[in-house]
């Protein structure tokens, strides 16, 4: 039993089911981010822990006590809003001992537990400031100083860092982590930047139409993704369809009559199938030394690595290749790709696959 | 281009707006100040010559002083009872959803649509001794009540006509407070009325704020319905200048009032904007 369960938690509007039977246990301490696009849900179940949304079935359960019809004011978890939700007409000081207040928490007391709070997220200079004097990063910061303060057993961000401009998230991402794993408190996330999800958290879960269809480590989601969608959705990945020839394991996929070994599948003669492979598992070799032969179509340049497009007989491919100071080769050029058996996924075309793709 | 006509347009561009505004207020305007030094002798009328004395009767009869603070009264209840049932209702407005929302705006602005002199009789119609509300009171067994020419009667028909200006601002400022800020305050553990009193009531105070300006404003100048609902005796400042200039003929008098009301209607509203608004603008900004 986890610190936090939701068990076959469901909300309906009308004859739309935003959220079905979302089945999570989150053990204390835990970062977990519930990713999706938008659309699927992972906000509906954010608020629905919150108690700001009545679930139209399922029970919420916090360290053994049962919350679902318990009233948010009462529930006790902090929660940092998309829009940060900050107090306009209060100081940043006044902002954060809300909560302090609403617990009647002495003032001597307060006053210390806020200037400490401050004090982790680097704002205690700023505790005079209203809300409208503050960057978009420092607004972000006193929304979790806010939420942290009044030490609730579990912390929710919904969207936290979707404001900010890409390199502030950046920042914001790890500073998150930081405070996190400084407070030790138990956090869920939604998000629908995969990246982030995938660089602080625990464990990511991914929600599609409502449901969850994946629960996993987030170095296990990246290499083994479940479905066709988390597969397309975390990370860059390059998709050819193809089909089974041979019998079982003994069989390669084939596309246009080039041949792809891989491990571990077994389909029927005739199968068709979809392949994908990550861009960063093909590597570059020089023309004819490679499994297949290809032009260079066009070549990106993105700092840390380099990004091609490579047409080749099986299809246009992205690959991407680690910058190692030198000027790798240029469009136009003839190349050829690698990559080990093992990193091509070969998954079966099914009627419904097809369609989540 | 040359710079000279650059440096023109925008005066021109303001002055049809401008020579408006001079022409059909502060003209006007001006004349009723010379008008209220003006000598009226009630033999031969307005005289040329100049005094003080209409200053001097007003501020010190206390029959035009009784006015002003009824008056005043009336205005400022008017507006209390304006805000006490004009913010809870803006409120609920604006958490309502949409084909609601439409429908009670209406019901909201609908009295705007309606001429004020057909409200006022429709009012003395329903308090009047042998209306509605009298009838119904007679039927419960409590005997009737005088409530047609009283202050009660006015201040319930300027509540009922000075409404919209109180929700519409309000409402307003309310659609742009983020409902988020009160799910958080209620998130921290504050209670919905808690939520309301210290998150959402300091975000509607500029609206609160010139919501009750126009309300005072238009319940200390109204005219119709303390004429309609007052009576003859029962008197307020617009009314009293009304009766000084076309009763009395004395010009002079009637003006003296009427400025003398401008004055301190003028006072009263830049005292209290300063008040309110210099506290809410240096916390919203």
């Amino acid at each position: 039993m986890g610190f936090l369960t939701l068990a076959s938690l469901s909300k309906v509007y009308g004859d739309h089911a935003a959220v079905r039977d979302v089945d999570l246990s989150v053990a204390k301490g835990e970062f977990v981010s519930l990713l999706g696009p938008s659309g699927c849900g992972k906000t509906t179940t954010l608020q629905m822990i919150a108690g700001l949304v009545e679930p139209t079935r399922g029970t919420i359960t916090l360290d053994g006590r049962d919350i679902t019809h318990e009233k948010p004011n009462t529930r006790g978890l902090g929660i940092v809003f998309q829009s940060y939700a900050l107090f306009p007409h209060m100081t940043v000081a006044q902002n954060v001992a809300f909560g302090l207040e609403m617990r009647k928490v002495a003032r001597a007391e307060r006053d210390k537990r806020v200037k400490t709070m401050l004090g982790l997220v680097h704002l205690a200079q700023l505790a005079d400031r209203y809300p409208r004097q503050l960057s978009g990063g420092q607004r972000q910061r006193v929304a979790i100083a806010r939420a942290l303060v009044i030490v609730p057993p579990v912390l929710l961000l919904d969207e936290p860092l979707s404001n900010l401009d890409a390199k502030l998230r950046e920042e914001m991402q790890f500073e998150l982590r930081r405070i996190q794993q400084s407070v030790g408190t138990t956090t869920i996330m939604v998000t629908h930047d995969q990246a982030e999800a995938l660089s602080i958290s625990d464990r990511v879960v991914v929600m599609e139409q409502g449901r969850m269809t994946q629960i996993d480590a987030p170095y296990r989601l990246y290499e083994h993704p479940a479905t066709a969608f988390i597969s397309s959705f975390v990370g860059k990945m390059n998709r050819l369809d193809g089909v089974w020839r041979g019998q079982g394991p003994s069989g390669t996929a084939q596309i246009n009559g080039v041949s792809l070994p891989c491990e571990q599948a077994s389909f029927p003669d005739g199968q068709t199938v979809a392949l994908s492979l990550r861009p960063e598992k093909i590597l570059l070799r020089a023309h004819g030394q490679g499994r297949v032969d290809g032009t260079i179509v066009n070549r990106f340049f993105l700092g840390s690595y380099w990004l091609f497009t490579v047409e080749t007989p099986v299809g246009a491919l992205s690959v991407s290749v680690p910058n190692h100071g030198e000027e790798p080769a240029g469009e136009g050029d003839a190349v050829a790709l690698d990559w080990t058996p093992a990193s091509l996924r070969v998954e079966a075309i099914t009627a419904t696959a097809g369609a989540a793709a | 281009m040359s710079r000279a006509r650059s440096a023109l347009t925008p005066w021109l561009l303001v002055s049809p707006g401008a020579l408006l505004f001079l022409a059909l207020v502060i003209v006007p305007l001006v004349l009723t100040v010379i008008l209220s030094f003006h000598v009226y002798d009630h033999g031969t009328g307005i005289k040329n010559e100049f005094t003080l004395a209409h200053y001097l009767a007003v501020v010190t009869d206390d029959y035009y002083l009784g006015i002003f603070w009824r008056t005043l009264r009336v205005a400022a209840l008017t507006t209390l009872l304006c805000a006490l049932i004009g913010v809870p209702e803006a409120y609920i407005l604006a958490r309502m959803r949409d084909p609601w929302r439409s429908v009670f705006l209406l019901v909201i602005i609908g009295p705007l649509l309606v001429s004020v002199v057909v409200r006022a009789f429709g009012w003395s119609m329903l308090l009047g001794s042998t209306g509605l509300v009298n009838q119904a009171l007679q039927a419960l067994g409590f005997g009737t009540v005088k409530l047609l020419y009283t202050e009660t009667a006015i201040v319930i028909a300027l509540v009922h006509v000075m409404l919209p200006f109180m929700v519409i601002p309000v409402w307003t400022s309310l659609q742009r407070l983020d409902p988020a800020v009160e799910a958080a305050a209620w998130t921290l553990g504050a209670s919905r009325f808690t939520a309301l009193r210290r998150v959402v009531m300091p975000q509607v105070s500029m609206g609160m704020l010139s919501g009750s300006l126009i309300v005072f404003g238009l319940s200390a100048s109204a005219f119709a319905i303390p004429g309609l609902l007052g009576g003859r005796r029962l008197k307020m400042a617009a009314t009293l200048v009304y009766d000084e200039f076309m009763h009395e003929l004395n010009w002079p008098l009637g003006a003296t009032i009427a400025i003398i009301v401008l004055v301190a209607n003028l006072v009263i509203m830049l005292a209290y904007n300063r008040m309110v608004e210099a506290r809410a603008r240096r916390t919203l900004g």
